[in-house]
C-alpha cells in the first residue's frame, strides 16, 4: 500500500462556497449573541439559573467536543503506537480536527465562564482536589501537545509555500533556517508528544465524568456511577474512529473527491468491538446497581437513556458489525453520525437531562443565544478546518488530482457537492425547528407572585365586641388598681445584638385583666422569695396563687441557652415566645403577632448617611436622596389617603365599595372646598406643588418627607405657595434629623385644620404638642406618639375620622385596653365594663373639648365680605374677619351625644340639599334599635355657607386668590364650580349646615372623667337599689362590692365629676330611651322585679325593642 | 480481501481492544487504588469540626417574622427587596436563597411538633449549611472557597473565575450567581457575618436578631449537646433526629426538628460527603503520579517495538 502525501487543497478548489458563506452567516449571528453576552451579562442571554448553573455551553461546547475531539488521540495511537501506518493518510485530519475542537472549548469557555478574564488563575491558584482543576490543566497542557503536533502539517504547508512566488513567499525564503531548524526539532520530539497526548488525553476524557461525581444526589442513577471517568474514557475511544470517518467523508464529499473507503472499511471494522466493550461495562453497571424501578423513576430521563444506548449504541453496533455496510459510504456515515450522535446525547444526558437540582421550579432548555453561540463555535471549527485544509497539506492527495500542479483547475460550481447534502440538512433544520418550537418549554426562573391585602395592619372593622365577661368573684389578692397600666419593657439583655426596635409599651393591667386575674399565664413558675438568686423555681400551685408573688420575667430569664437550663429562652425570647405564641393562640383577632404592632422601629440617625450638599434650596432634591434608599416608600406613599387626598371608604353608607371619595369630591362648612384652591391647601398636603394636575399625583419625587419624619420642630409649610416650604429653612440639617413622627409633625397640620389652631375638630389644638397630663393622659402622661394608635402599614395610616369618608382601619380603645379595661375590683368593674355596650369609652372620658385653644362653634359666611366691627370674645377671639364671616367660638364645651355606629354619612359635591332645613355634611351612623351603635361625644358645629338658589347645591367658592382679593361672591363661585365640573347658575344664597366632629383625644385622667352621676339621676343609681337589703336582713357593707382597697370613698366614686351639667349631659329621651336605663335597664335587657323600678314608681311601659339590626 | 486482510485486521482489532481495556482498568483501578491509598480521612470530618462556628435552629419556635432576613440583608448590604419584609404573604410561595438575598424562610403546613398550640404552619430557614466537609470547597477549581479554621465557607471573588461548578457541586442547592452582571459577577451565598464590617459583633446578624431565639450561635460540638438535651427533656416535642449533624458528612446549620425533616423542606440526604470520593478516585489515579507515568512508558515502549522494524519515513 502506498501513502498518499498529503496537500493543500488549495490547488484544486476555491475557499468561498456556499457552505462557507453560510457557515459565515451563523458565526455572525452567533458572536453577535456572544457580544451581547459579553456587553450585559449571560442573565439576558441564557436561561441559566440558580438551579441549571450549567447548560449547553458545558454539556455542548466542553463535554462534547472534548469527546468529540477524541478522534486526534485515537487516530494518534492507532497510527504512531500501534503501527498501524496505514491510517497514517487520517492522522492529520484527526489531529488538526482535535486541535480545532479543543481550542473552541477553551474559547467557548470565554463565554460561560463569568469572569472570564481569570481563566489563567488555575495556573497558579492551585485547588488539587478538584476534578474540574485537574480537567482544566489537562486540557491547556494537551492543547499545547496537539499544537506540537499539528507542527509538520503547517511547518510543511510553509515549506512548500516559500517555493511559490510572492511577498509571502519571499518572507517564508528569508525565514528558510529557522523553520528548517523547526522541522528537525518537531521530528525528534513528535514521538514523546504523541504517547504525551495520548496519556493526557485518557486523563481528561475520564475526568469528565468525573465531574458529576460531586452530586451524587442530583445525577439520575441511569447515569451516576462511581465508574462514570471510565465510561466517559471509554466512549471518547469509541467515538474516535467514528469521528474520523465522518470528518472523512464530510471533506471528501466537499472537494467532490471519493471518500478513502480503503481506510474506512477495515478501520469500521474495529468499532463495534469497541461499541461492544463500552455497553458491555454500562450496562452490567446500570443493572448492577440499580434494580429495574430505576427506569419508573423519570420518565423523560428513561426514553433518552433508551435513545442513546438504543439508537446510539446497539443500532450502530448491528450496523457495522454487516460487511456491506462498511463497505458503503452512506453506510459508514449513518453509522459514524450514529454514534456520535449518542456519545452527544450521553453528555447532554449526564449534564442536562439527568441533572435534577432538587427545587428547580422549571426545567432547563437553552435559550437562542446559548444555541447561537454553540452553533457559531460549530461553524467556526468547520470554517477553519476547511482554511487550514485549504492551505496546509492535511488531507490526502487521489489519483484524481493533477500532480504538483500549481495552476488552480477551474472550480464548477460549487452546487455540485452541496447538492447532496442539501435535503438533508434541510430536514434536519426544519426538524430542529419544530423540535425547538414544540418541545422547548420557557425556563422560567423563580416566578415570585403575592397576592397581599393593602395596608391592613389589623382587622377593625367589625362592630362592638361582645359583652364584657361576667367574671365570677375575682381572687382577693387580684387588684387591678394597684397595677401599673403600662410597663416599658426595656432591657440590655433583650436589647443585646440588634438595636432594631424601640422598647415596647405593654398594657399590662390590661393583659392582667384579660386573663381574668390568672397570672400563671404569663408568670409560669414561682420563685423562692427566700431566694432572690434563684432562677429557676418551680412550676406553680394552686396554693401558691393566693399567697402569689409574681416576680419579673427578667427574675429568671437573663441570656438565653445558659447551660443549666437549656430549654429556657434569654428574656428577648422569652418575651417573644410568650406573648407572641399567645397571640397567634388567641387566632384573627386583634392580637398584634407582627413586629411594628407591637414595637416601633429605631431610625438611626441619618446624619452620616445623607450624602446632600451643604446647602440645598429645592426640598425635591432632599426627596430624590430619600427615595436612593426608601425607593419602596415611594412607591407606597403614592397609594395612601394622605397623598390622594381619596381612598376607599368602607365605612361609608351606601359608598362601601367606592374609593374615589375625599377632599376633591366632599366639602364641609369651614373653608367648605379645596377645588380652585389648591395653592392655599396644600400647605397640608404632604407633597411640593400645587397639585392641580392629576399627573403630580404620580410624581414620586414631589412627595414631601420632611413634614412628617422632621425631628427639629422647625419645618414648615409656607402659605399659599402651593406645599413648599418656609425659603428660610436649613432643609440639611432637617433631612439630618429625621426620625420617627412627633406629635408636633401629625400636629403641624391637623391640630391647625381650616386656618387656625383648634378651628375645626375641638379634640385637636396644638397644646397636644408637648400636653400636660391633665390635658390628654395618653400624650402627656405616658408619651405616646401619634402613631402609638394610629399605626402605619406602607404608608398608610390607620384611623377614620369622622369628618371623612375616606378610611379603612378604624381605631378602638379595645385595641390596648381590651374588653375589660375597667381598674376597679368585683361589682364596680362588671358595672362599668358593662357600659360598653351601649356608651362608647369617649362618651366618659372625654367630658368636654377645647381646653386650650378655643374651636369654631359657629361660621357665618353670609356676613363675609363687608366690614363690620371685629370684636373679641370672652376668650379673646375675633367674632368676625371679612375674609371669612361671623365666628362663634367654643372654649371646655361640653358635647353633644349621639348613637354611633362607626359608620358615617357625609354629602358630595352634585346632591341638591333642602335649604329650609340644615343640611348635615358629616353624620355619624347609629340608632336607638342599633345594637352596634353606642352613645358617643361630639363637636355640634354649624354654619352657613353659599349654595346655588337654582339648583340648589352647595357651592365651591374659589377663595385663595378669588374671594378673599376682591370680595366678589358670583366669581368666586363660578369660579369655584367650574373648578369641581358643576354647573353654577349664577344665582347664589346661604343656607345652614351642620357637622358632627367625633371626639377622640384630649382624654382625661381617670378621675376627671364622668362618673355615674354625671349621666343619671342620682337616685338612680344608688347601690342599695339593687344590692339592697330586706328591712331585716344585714346592711350591705361597702366591702362586699368595692374590695378591700384602703383610703377609698365610695361615695366619690358616684360622683357627679362635673356638677355644672350634672344630670343635663345626657337626654335619655332624645337618644330614644323610655327613661334613665339605670332605672329600667338598658336596650336589650330589662331589670325586672323589684330591682326593676324605684318601690314607688309607676314604671312607664318600655317601647318594644326592635331587633338590633344586622 | 480474504484472509491477508483478515489477519491484518485481527491484529488491529486486539490492539486497539487492548488500549481501549488499559485505559479503561487505569481509570477503574483508580477507586480500588483509593481504598487502599490513604486519603483525608482517617479522622471523620465532624471531629475535626467539633469547634467551628455553627447555628442550632429550633423549627418548633420560628414564628415567621422574616427578622432574620431583614438583618441579613442589612448586615451584607444586600439590596431592598421589592417586597417589604413585614410582609408575611411572601411565606406561602416557596422561596430560594438568590443573588440578592442570602437567606429565605419557607412555611410549611402543618404544627412545627406534635405538642405545639400556637401556630398551624411550619416555618424553615433556608441558607448555606457551611458544611463540615463542603463539596463545593472540594469542587473549587482555583480554591475561591475555602472552609476556615473557625468553621464558616467564605468566597474570593478575586480569584473565581466563575465557572459554576460549586453551585453543580451543592447538594443543598445554595450557590447563587449573579447572571444579571456582565463584568464583575459573583457566586452569592451567607458568610455567617465573617465581613470585616462584622469585626467585633457577636453573632451572625440572623441569630442576633431572632426575637424568639430560635437562633442560638455556638459552637458546633456544645450546640449539638444543646441539642441533644432539649429533645430529652421535651421528647414529645422533638423528633430523635438533629438534621444537620451528620448528613453529608455534617453541617454547621443544624436543625432540631419537630416532624419529618422531608416535611418541612429539608433534603434527604446521604451520610457520606461526596467529595470523599471524588477526592479518592482524584488523588488515587494521580497519586505521586505513578498511574500516568505507567501508562505513559507502557504506551512508549508499545510504540519503540512497533516502529523499531519499520523503515523511517513511514509514519511521517
Amino acid at each position: 500500500m502506498s501513502h498518499h502525501a498529503a496537500r493543500a487543497l488549495r490547488h484544486h478548489a476555491r475557499f468561498w462556497s456556499t457552505g462557507t458563506l453560510v457557515l459565515s452567516a451563523v458565526m455572525a449571528v452567533g458572536y453577535g449573541f456572544g457580544l451581547a453576552r459579553l456587553l450585559v451579562g449571560m442573565g439576558p442571554v441564557t436561561n441559566l439559573s440558580d438551579q441549571y448553573p450549567w447548560g449547553i455551553w458545558i454539556a455542548i461546547d466542553v463535554a462534547c467536543g472534548v469527546a468529540l475531539a477524541a478522534g486526534g488521540f485515537v487516530t494518534a495511537a492507532l497510527v504512531n503506537v500501534f503501527g498501524r501506518g496505514r491510517y497514517h493518510d487520517l492522522e492529520r485530519p484527526a489531529i488538526l480536527t482535535a486541535w480545532l475542537g479543543y481550542s473552541f472549548v477553551a474559547i467557548g469557555l470565554l463565554f460561560d465562564l463569568g469572569r472570564y478574564f481569570n481563566i489563567w488563575r488555575p495556573l497558579f491558584n492551585w485547588q488539587g482536589n478538584s476534578v474540574l482543576f485537574e480537567v482544566g490543566m489537562c486540557v491547556m497542557v494537551y492543547l499545547f501537545v496537539l499544537t506540537v503536533e499539528m507542527l509538520p502539517a503547517l511547518l510543511a504547508g510553509l515549506k512548500e509555500q516559500a517555493a511559490g512566488t510572492g511577498r509571502w513567499a519571499r518572507l517564508l525564503t528569508s525565514l528558510d533556517t529557522p523553520l528548517r531548524v523547526a522541522r528537525r526539532t518537531v521530528k525528534r520530539v513528535l514521538p514523546g508528544f504523541i504517547v504525551l497526548g495520548v496519556v493526557l488525553s485518557s486523563m481528561h476524557q475520564s475526568s469528565l465524568g468525573g465531574l458529576m461525581l460531586i452530586a451524587p444526589t442530583k445525577l439520575s442513577p441511569l447515569w451516576w456511577t462511581p465508574i462514570l471517568p471510565a465510561l466517559f474514557l471509554m466512549s471518547a475511544i469509541m467515538v474516535g474512529l467514528p469521528m474520523v470517518m465522518f470528518e472523512s467523508v464530510i471533506a471528501a464529499k466537499s472537494y467532490r473527491r471519493a471518500p478513502e473507503m480503503e481506510l474506512l472499511s477495515p478501520v469500521s471494522r474495529v468499532v463495534p468491538w469497541f461499541i461492544g466493550a463500552y455497553l458491555t461495562v454500562k450496562l452490567v453497571d446500570v443493572f448492577v446497581r440499580n434494580d429495574l424501578s430505576v427506569f419508573l423513576l423519570d420518565g423523560e430521563d428513561t426514553v433518552s437513556w433508551l435513545i442513546e444506548v438504543g439508537a446510539g449504541l446497539v443500532l450502530p453496533m448491528l450496523l457495522l458489525s454487516t460487511e456491506r455496510v462498511r463497505r458503503s459510504t452512506r453506510g459508514v456515515f449513518i453509522s459514524a453520525c450514529l454514534i456520535i450522535g449518542g456519545v452527544v446525547l450521553n453528555r447532554v444526558n449526564v449534564f442536562l437531562v439527568g441533572f435534577h437540582p432538587p427545587f428547580a421550579q422549571a426545567s432547563y432548555f437553552p435559550a437562542i443565544g446559548e444555541i447561537a453561540v454553540t452553533a457559531a463555535l460549530v461553524s467556526t471549527i468547520i470554517f477553519l478546518y476547511r482554511f487550514v485544509a485549504h492551505f496546509f497539506p492535511v488531507l490526502p492527495a487521489t489519483e484524481a488530482d493533477p500532480q504538483v500542479d500549481d495552476e488552480p483547475v477551474e472550480e464548477e460550481s460549487a452546487f455540485g457537492w452541496a447538492r447532496g447534502f442539501r435535503r438533508p440538512s434541510l430536514v434536519l433544520f426544519g426538524g430542529f425547528i419544530a423540535f425547538y418550537v414544540v418541545v422547548h418549554r420557557e425556563a422560567i426562573t423563580e416566578s415570585e407572585r403575592y397576592t397581599a391585602p393593602t395596608g391592613l395592619a389589623r382587622d377593625t372593622s367589625s362592630g362592638p365586641k361582645a359583652p364584657a365577661r361576667e367574671t365570677p368573684a375575682a381572687p382577693p389578692s387580684f387588684s387591678p388598681e394597684a397595677m401599673p397600666a403600662l410597663l416599658v419593657l426595656s432591657s440590655p439583655l433583650a436589647n443585646a445584638g440588634t438595636d432594631d426596635y424601640e422598647p415596647v409599651r405593654f398594657m399590662h393591667r390590661a393583659h392582667a385583666t384579660h386573663s381574668g386575674g390568672d397570672c400563671t399565664v404569663c408568670h409560669h413558675r414561682v420563685q423562692d422569695p427566700a431566694k432572690p438568686d434563684d432562677r429557676v423555681g418551680r412550676e406553680i400551685t394552686q396554693v401558691d396563687m393566693s399567697a402569689f408573688r409574681p416576680s419579673t420575667c427578667g427574675a429568671c430569664h437573663r441570656l438565653p441557652d445558659e447551660p443549666d437550663a437549656p430549654t429556657r429562652p434569654g428574656l428577648k425570647g422569652a418575651y417573644h415566645q410568650q406573648c407572641v405564641g399567645c397571640h397567634e393562640r388567641e387566632g384573627e383577632t386583634t392580637a398584634p403577632t407582627g413586629c411594628r404592632d407591637c414595637h416601633r422601629r429605631f431610625v438611626p440617625s441619618h446624619k452620616d448617611l445623607l450624602a446632600l450638599p451643604a446647602k440645598v434650596t429645592d426640598p425635591r432634591v432632599i426627596t430624590a436622596r430619600c427615595l436612593e434608599c426608601h425607593a419602596d416608600v415611594g412607591e407606597a406613599v403614592l397609594d395612601t389617603s394622605h397623598w390622594l387626598w381619596r381612598g376607599a371608604s368602607p365605612h361609608e353608607t351606601d359608598r362601601e365599595r367606592e374609593s374615589s371619595l375625599g377632599k376633591l369630591v366632599t366639602i364641609n362648612n369651614y373653608c367648605i372646598g379645596v377645588g380652585s384652591n389648591m395653592e392655599r391647601c396644600t400647605q397640608c398636603h404632604i407633597g411640593y406643588g400645587a397639585f392641580t394636575s392629576d399627573a403630580d399625583f404620580h410624581d414620586r419625587t414631589r412627595i414631601d418627607c420632611l413634614v412628617c419624619h422632621d425631628t427639629t420642630g422647625t419645618y414648615q409649610k409656607a402659605e399659599g405657595e402651593g406645599g413648599a416650604p418656609l425659603a428660610d429653612l436649613d432643609l440639611v440639617a432637617i433631612a439630618a434629623s429625621v426620625g420617627q413622627p412627633t406629635r408636633g409633625d401629625c400636629g403641624t397640620c391637623h391640630f391647625n385644620s381650616e386656618g387656625g389652631p383648634n378651628v375645626k375638630h375641638g379634640d385637636l389644638e396644638p397644646a397636644l404638642a408637648n400636653p400636660s397630663p391633665e390635658l390628654d393622659v395618653h400624650m402627656g402622661q405616658h408619651g405616646l406618639a401619634c402613631q402609638d394608635c394610629h399605626t402605619t402599614t406602607n404608608h398608610e395610616v390607620a384611623g377614620k375620622a369622622s369628618t371623612l369618608a375616606v378610611g379603612t382601619n378604624r381605631l378602638r380603645c379595645e385595641q390596648c385596653h381590651g374588653g375589660s379595661p375597667h381598674a376597679f375590683s368585683g361589682s364596680v368593674r362588671y358595672h362599668l365594663d358593662r357600659h360598653l355596650q351601649a356608651v362608647a369609652c369617649q362618651a366618659c372620658h372625654i367630658p368636654s373639648f377645647a381646653h386650650e385653644s378655643p374651636t369654631a362653634m359657629m361660621w357665618d359666611w353670609s356676613k363675609a365680605g363687608q366690614d363690620l366691627p371685629v370684636l373679641k370674645d370672652a376668650n379673646g377671639m375675633p367674632t368676625f374677619d371679612k375674609k371669612k364671616g361671623a365666628f362663634t367660638w367654643g372654649k371646655d364645651v361640653t358635647p353633644e351625644y349621639r348613637w354611633d355606629n362607626g359608620r358615617t354619612r357625609h354629602y358630595t359635591l352634585g346632591e341638591p340639599i333642602d335649604p329650609s332645613k340644615p343640611t348635615t355634611l358629616a353624620e355619624p351612623q347609629g340608632a336607638y334599635a342599633d345594637a352596634r351603635a353606642r352613645i358617643a361625644p361630639f363637636k355640634h358645629y354649624r354654619a352657613r355657607q353659599p349654595y346655588d338658589t337654582e339648583t340648589n347645591l352647595l357651592a365651591v367658592p374659589n377663595l385663595w386668590d378669588g374671594f378673599w382679593l376682591d370680595f366678589d361672591w358670583e366669581k368666586a363661585l363660578r369660579v369655584g364650580m367650574a373648578s369641581v365640573g358643576q354647573t353654577f347658575s349664577g344665582k347664589f344664597g346661604f343656607a345652614e349646615t351642620e357637622t358632627w366632629h367625633g371626639l377622640h383625644h384630649t382624654v382625661v385622667p381617670k378621675d376627671r372623667s364622668l362618673r355615674c352621676r354625671d349621666c343619671h339621676e342620682a337616685d338612680a343609681v344608688s347601690c342599695t337599689r339593687c344590692h339592697g337589703h330586706d328591712e331585716n336582713g344585714p346592711e350591705t357593707s361597702c366591702e362586699q362590692c368595692h374590695g378591700s382597697t384602703p383610703g377609698q370613698d365610695f361615695s366619690v366614686q358616684l360622683g357627679p365629676s362635673y356638677p355644672a351639667t350634672a344630670g343635663k349631659r345626657l337626654d335619655f329621651q332624645q337618644l330614644g330611651y323610655a327613661s334613665d336605663p339605670a332605672l329600667l335597664g338598658g336596650r336589650f335587657h330589662k331589670l325586672e322585679g323589684p330591682f326593676g323600678a324605684r318601690k314607688n314608681d309607676k314604671a312607664p311601659t318600655p317601647p318594644a325593642a326592635e331587633a338590633p339590626a344586622p | 480481501m480474504g484472509r491477508t486482510c483478515f489477519r491484518e485486521m485481527n491484529m488491529d482489532r486486539r490492539e486497539l481492544f487492548t488500549l481501549a481495556l488499559s485505559a479503561a482498568g487505569a481509570t477503574v483501578a483508580g477507586p480500588a487504588l483509593a481504598a487502599a491509598a490513604d486519603g483525608h480521612g482517617a479522622t471523620p470530618a465532624t471531629e475535626r469540626a467539633t469547634d467551628h462556628a455553627a447555628v442550632l435552629v429550633d423549627t418548633t419556635l420560628c414564628i415567621g417574622c422574616r427578622s432574620c432576613e431583614e438583618a441579613c440583608q442589612r448586615a451584607n448590604h444586600l439590596p431592598a427587596p421589592e417586597v417589604p419584609f413585614s410582609d408575611r404573604w411572601v411565606l406561602n410561595t416557596p422561596r430560594r436563597p438568590n443573588a440578592t438575598r442570602f437567606t429565605v424562610v419557607n412555611a410549611y403546613e402543618g404544627r412545627p411538633s406534635p405538642d405545639s398550640r400556637d401556630r398551624d404552619k411550619t416555618y424553615t430557614k433556608v441558607q448555606c449549611l457551611h458544611c463540615v466537609d463542603p463539596s463545593c470547597v472540594s469542587a473549587c477549581i482555583v480554591g475561591a472557597l475555602k472552609k476556615r479554621d473557625d468553621g464558616p465557607v467564605v468566597y474570593n471573588p478575586t480569584i473565581c473565575i466563575g465557572c459554576r461548578y460549586c453551585m453543580v457541586a451543592c447538594p443543598f442547592e445554595i450557590p447563587a450567581y449573579e447572571y444579571s452582571e456582565p463584568l464583575l459577577p459573583r457566586v452569592r451565598k451567607c458568610t455567617l457575618c465573617t465581613g470585616e464590617d462584622r469585626l467585633g459583633k457577636p453573632k451572625p446578624a440572623c441569630a442576633a436578631t431572632c426575637p424568639v431565639e430560635a437562633l442560638v450561635f455556638g459552637k458546633r460540638d456544645e450546640l449539638i449537646a444543646l441539642a441533644r438535651s432539649r429533645a430529652a427533656k421535651n421528647p414529645a416535642r422533638y423528633e430523635d433526629h438533629l438534621y444537620g449533624e451528620h448528613e453529608v458528612g455534617g453541617t454547621s446549620w443544624l436543625y432540631l426538628v419537630g416532624r419529618p425533616p422531608t416535611e418541612i423542606g429539608l433534603l434527604e440526604l446521604q451520610e457520606a460527603a461526596p467529595p470523599r470520593l471524588t477526592e479518592a478516585i482524584q488523588h488515587g489515579i494521580f497519586k505521586y503520579g505513578a498511574l500516568p507515568v505507567a501508562v505513559y512508558s507502557g504506551l512508549a515502549g508499545l510504540m519503540w517495538l512497533t516502529n523499531r522494524n519499520r523503515p523511517q519515513g513511514g509514519a511521517k
